[in-house]
């Protein structure tokens, strides 16, 4: 909310500079956002006085006038203007002069007449609405001093919070900061002269559902003369964000701001019969709304009608036919208190969301019903003539009583940490208006026991909670009808500690009982990530929402198994209802165009290598039940090793990221991985994709997922050039898991055995398949096997190749005599020869 | 032969063999010269076969005159080699002198993402504390995430969190990490003191300063007698552990439907300290983030007695922290993943 200081002091007298206002109310939890001065953009505006306005000696449109600042010789100044005349004091911009928007004015020669500055409209100094003729100031406005002495102001940025609906206006601003001056609040001036017929002889007010509007007052008044408001008024409205509009508009605007309380004022003239009904709409009925919008209006729709249909929906906006315009004489001031919740879902459902309505969603203390009715009718007169008829009609006139909220101060005590007498708490919320007595006090019904006790409130709303305490240990604050936000003992706390100030509350160390140890489910994923980082990795984080085209885009179509204990990749993707674009629509269930994206972004930017990895989640439903699932996402391109002086640049391959997929297994205590061979992955490169699985001591998986060349078509899609390598992981522990501990054991004294052995195969047999072969048949000697050299060329045949292994043996408790390997190695030979190999010599 | 001729034999043997270990040129022709001269087929071997030609009582003293000579000839070789080994190693070190001042092989160097590593700084820091980590769904229902914080359908204070809705009746995306607090106290027993991390998401327009999707660290402690002081001074250590031991902080209030009362905490601007600048909006002021005493209708839903239990809860953005420890000023960065801005970080 907008809040010009020079309108705040109106109502609470308030000497301290801007910059402290504005950290009182802060500190008071109306927090001060923002500080404009306004004015100090007018450089060089200063009052002066017309001595003569004279025709322009060559355009019959502009006029020619000598102007006086008070001192120095009369300025020649041509003007467009015609509302000006010999006498009237106006604001001068001088040569120099900088207006709103940055507009400098300088000397200028306009049809062979030097002028010397600008005569200025409201408009040009964004003071009032007025664009049309220069602003005429009160004849007693002193000669040559700076506009911005005269018209300037400080406006505060306030927020304020959506409980206290009671301070988005300015009096309840200046109740606030009263409370803390110790001074006291003067309210708006809202007595009325009446005359004429009353009233509820012109106006009469039926309400169907008092649930959805408790209180209707209305107003008539006559014979005004619409226009524009004074120009003070406008300055007002424009420095607190509001629009002028016309001296009658204006008024209920004017209401608004000041007292929080949202009016509306009709035509009377097209309140057909004087009769008013208060009504939810009807099956097909239509309203043309002030932005001239015809709307088709939904049945849950509250209307202000007459006999003859809508005149506007309640709370939200008026209809275009009863408008206020230049023709009207007689006016309705409606000032009525609507369902908040109606309103609310009313202005969402028409996309009218507007500071009348924002006000009404958060409740309208009922006694302003009233008071806005008679300030609202008080303004109109004084703007725009008019006579304002005896009385009013109003459907409630009874005041509720005020609510009373019993509070234990020792209790307020030990939610706060302080140690406040029940005598200070009192006093502390005396200063905003709470009425404090004492436990059981009086017949009180809100508050007393079914025994001898005081009900203290503790939860209200949907799961309340009532206990009775002691009267001696209770005091009863009787809160002020404009704080709706006041229902708990806790709220009572929450006022207890902001007016006596949160400075003032203790800092103290929690010395209440430790939880017990429980292990953080970021631990392997922590561990995790900064293994790849150490391994030269980018952590990167990119959106869970993605487009659905991007969803498409890479698909892992063969299904992928997941590590023990981790969540499935299944269902179909979630979308959003009510997306922010198309590009973030629904969430995604793979990480991997996540993870193209940023490597095209990157190579975009010039960026010639990427090796990056993401931590992130999948997404997805089945029926009615969402799941969340874990992965290590990684995509690799460019030179992994980067150029050198000392070093070619080698680009990232297969093997790179199986190598990092296997430092992740190794880092897990996994085996060593081993691939399997997936032609029909459509994102993959088919003869370059596998599925990757690696098991611990158990056989259990401890790592499953895809891994390959990203498919050229899909580098062609990405706009990238080059191969791209990418790998999507599951790994057992990433959703909460902890770090395996591993065993240790004493290295053998006794030396490993080592023995090669070189199989030819033809080209389609997998390496993979081949060392299963070894594994299986070499014997419980074998310690590792490890391929260490590819052959292809000659004497080989054009489809074979040559593939030589490494195989150690060990025995734990003694040294290894020759026998026994070349038993295991023969036993290996014949196996490969049975499995199709040609033994190489 | 006799026995002058032999000592003579070798005498002339060890002048020789003396002056050619002093001519080798390398070690290998020193080491060849050693064989030729001292080896089993060498020329004091083939001197001695005349030795058994002499009187047995002249051949000690055959023998001790060549032992004499072997052992000249071997402190030569010996002295001759030494000389020459310096001269070889000086040579080759000379030899392989390289151009230090070049840079060396690059060893590729990765780097944690700034959201997630002041996510880690966040939890290292209350774990001093005793908050342990918990997670939370991010696909969360109506209820859980507004609702059973106090916040019923149609509530004004809904317009704080602009909601992103899917397509499964009444469920979203979380707007915030505060659903957990309902799931904590749920599934634990007080004395709780958890850390909910993780990634929310909200219907907001991409600018400097907000995102779509966000991370969020929200804190919880209950028990019976933890207090609105309590949270002041824990968070005063944190904004102590975070941004510099002397650095001043303000508690102010705050609104939060699920938080009575509630606060809004602040640090002294990092970048003036306090007199005002165009990065605290003049105010001296920054703020971290938002906490309060857990309302006793969240405390119900958690199934927890709000006359017996008490506690607070606070939720701050990492990335929010991070922008200001780094003086970062554009959220997002955080989402661009430009590998020239991660690269800043370790």
């Amino acid at each position: 909310m907008r809040v010009p200081l020079s309108w705040l002091r109106d109502y609470v007298d308030l000497e301290q500079s801007p910059d402290w206002i504005a950290r009182r109310l802060t500190l008071l939890g109306m927090e001060v956002k923002g500080i404009e001065h306004r004015g100090l953009e007018w450089r060089n505006v200063v009052v002066g006085e017309l001595l003569s306005v004279e025709r322009h000696p060559r355009a019959d449109r502009l006029s020619l006038t000598r102007v006086t600042t008070g001192s120095g010789e009369p300025l020649e100044i041509v003007c467009g203007a015609t509302n000006i005349a010999a006498g009237d004091r106006v604001p001068v911009a001088l040569p120099g002069a900088v207006l709103p928007g940055d507009r400098r004015i300088e000397r200028t020669e306009k049809m062979g007449v030097v002028s010397n500055g600008m005569l200025c409209s409201g408009d040009e100094l964004q003071l009032t609405a007025d664009a049309d003729g220069i602003m005429i100031l009160p004849a007693d406005t002193p000669l040559g001093v700076p506009l911005a002495g005269l018209y300037g102001d400080v406006v505060l940025d306030v927020d304020v919070k959506p409980n206290r609906g009671d301070a988005l206006s300015i009096v309840g601003l200046a109740r606030e900061i009263a409370a803390v001056t110790g001074t006291s609040v003067r309210f708006p001036d809202s007595t009325v002269t009446e005359a004429g017929r009353p009233t509820p002889e012109r106006l009469r007010v039926d309400v169907e559902d008092p649930t959805l509007c408790s209180r209707f007052v209305g107003r008539w008044v006559e014979d005004v003369r619409v226009g524009p408001s004074p120009a003070s008024v406008q300055m007002r409205l424009i420095a607190a964000g509001v629009r002028p509009v016309s001296n009658v508009v204006d008024a209920s605007n004017y209401v608004m701001v000041e007292l929080g309380k949202p009016i509306h004022i009709f035509d009377a003239a097209a309140v057909h019969d004087g009769r008013i009904v208060v009504r939810l709409a009807r099956p097909g009925e239509r309203l043309v709304t002030l932005d001239h919008v015809d709307r088709e209006l939904h049945p849950e729709t509250l209307l202000i009608a007459d006999a003859a249909g809508p005149l506007g929906i309640a709370g939200v906006m008026g209809g275009a036919e009863s408008e206020v315009s230049d023709a009207t004489r007689n006016v309705v001031v409606e000032s009525a208190i609507f369902d908040p919740i109606s309103i609310r879902r009313t202005a969402f459902r028409y996309g009218l969301r507007s500071e009348a309505s924002l006000r009404f969603e958060k409740g309208q203390e009922h006694r302003l019903a009233r008071i806005g009715a008679d300030r609202t009718a008080r303004l109109v007169a004084e703007w725009a003539g008019g006579t304002v008829a005896p009385g009013v009609v109003d459907t409630h006139p009874a005041e509720p009583p005020p609510a009373r909220v019993a509070f234990r101060p020792a209790r307020v005590n030990r939610l706060l940490g302080t140690a406040l007498a029940p005598a200070e708490q009192a006093a502390v919320l005396e200063r905003v208006g709470l009425a404090i007595e004492a436990g059981g006090a009086g017949d009180d019904p809100t508050t007393a026991g079914s025994g001898a006790g005081v009900n203290v409130r503790v939860a209200a709303g949907e799961r309340p909670l009532v206990v009775e305490a002691d009267p001696a240990d209770v005091l009863v604050a009787v809160v002020p009808t404009w704080r709706r936000d006041i229902e708990i003992e806790a709220d009572i706390a929450e006022e207890v500690a902001r007016i006596h100030g949160y400075d003032l509350v203790p800092s103290t160390l929690p010395s209440t009982s430790m939880p017990p140890f429980r292990s953080s489910p970021l631990e392997l994923r922590d561990g995790l990530r900064r293994a790849l980082v150490g391994a030269g990795l980018r952590e990167v984080v990119t959106h869970a929402l993605v487009a659905p085209a991007s969803l498409d885009r890479v698909r892992w179509r063969e299904p992928v198994d997941v590590a023990d204990g981790e969540t499935e990749a299944r269902g179909t993707p979630i979308a959003v209802t009510n997306p922010l674009s198309a590009d973030h629509s629904v969430l995604r269930q793979s990480l991997v165009a996540s993870l193209l994206d940023i490597v095209a972004s990157n190579a975009r930017r010039g960026r010639p290598d990427v090796a990056i990895f993401e931590v992130g989640k999948g997404y997805g439903r089945v029926g009615q039940t969402t799941s969340e699932w874990w992965r290590l996402a990684l995509a690799l391109w460019g030179p992994l090793d980067q150029p050198a002086w000392n070093r070619p640049a080698r680009d990232a391959d297969l093997d790179d990221a199986k190598g990092l997929v296997a430092l992740v297994a190794g880092y897990l205590g996994l085996g060593e991985p081993s691939y399997t061979p997936v032609p029909s992955e459509p994102s993959l490169h088919p003869g370059r994709a596998a599925e990757v699985r690696a098991i611990d001591g158990t056989g259990a998986t401890g790592l499953a997922g895809r891994i390959g060349e990203l498919h050229p078509s899909l580098v062609e899609a990405w706009d990238v050039r080059g191969r791209v390598i990418v790998a999507e992981l599951s790994v057992r522990g990433l959703t909460a898991g902890q770090l395996p501990v591993p065993r240790a054991v004493a290295p053998s004294r006794q030396p490993d055995v080592e023995r090669d052995v070189a199989v030819v195969v033809t080209e389609d047999r997998p390496s993979g398949e081949l060392e299963m072969v070894i594994r299986a048949s070499a014997g419980p000697l074998l310690r590792h096997v490890r391929l260490f050299d590819v052959y292809r060329g000659a004497p080989l045949a054009a489809e074979e190749r040559s593939l030589a292994f490494r195989l150690r043996f060990a025995a734990a408790d003694r040294t290894l005599i020759e026998a026994e390997v070349e038993a295991a190695m023969a036993a290996v030979v014949r196996a490969l020869e049975t499995a199709g190999g040609r033994l190489r010599s | 032969m006799d026995l002058a001729q032999l000592t003579g034999d070798l005498e002339d043997l060890r002048s020789e063999a003396m002056a050619q270990a002093a001519a080798a040129p390398d070690s290998a022709a020193l080491e060849a010269l050693e064989i030729e001269l001292l080896g089993k087929r060498g020329r004091l071997t083939a001197v001695l076969r005349g030795i058994g030609a002499l009187p047995a009582e002249d051949r000690p003293r055959v023998g001790a005159v060549a032992n004499t000579v072997r052992e000249g000839i071997e402190a030569a070789i010996r002295h001759r080699g030494k000389s020459l080994r310096g001269g070889e190693l000086d040579a080759r070190l000379a030899r392989e002198r390289v151009d230090v001042t070049t840079p060396g092989r690059p060893i590729r160097r990765g780097s944690l993402h700034p959201s997630l590593e002041a996510m880690a700084d966040i939890a290292a820091i209350f774990a001093q504390f005793g908050f342990v980590v918990v997670e939370s769904p991010e696909i969360e229902d109506d209820r859980t995430n507004f609702q059973m914080l106090n916040i019923p359908p149609d509530h004004p204070a809904r317009d704080l969190w602009d909601t992103l809705y899917v397509d499964l009746p009444g469920h979203l995306l979380r707007t915030h990490t505060s659903p957990g607090q309902i799931r904590v106290m749920q599934s634990m027993a007080p004395p709780i003191r958890v850390l909910l991390p993780g990634r929310c998401f909200r219907y907001e327009a991409v600018d400097a300063s907000h995102g779509f999707e966000f991370f969020q660290v929200e804190g919880l402690m209950v028990d019976e007698g933890t207090t609105l002081a309590d949270l002041k001074g824990l968070l005063d250590q944190f904004a102590h552990a975070m941004f510099g031991a002397g650095k001043r902080t303000r508690f102010r209030p705050g609104y939060y439907p699920f938080t009575e009362p509630s606060v809004a905490f602040d640090v002294e601007c990092l970048v003036c300290g306090g007199p005002g600048c165009a990065a605290c909006g003049r105010t001296g002021w920054l703020t971290i983030l938002g906490a309060g005493m857990v309302h006793p209708v969240v405390l119900q839903y958690g199934g927890l007695d709000p006359e017996r239990y008490q506690g607070f809860a606070f939720g701050m953005g990492p990335e929010r922290i991070s922008m200001l420890k780094h003086g970062i000023t554009d959220l997002r960065l955080f989402m661009e993943n430009d590998l020239r801005f991660l690269g800043q970080f370790r």
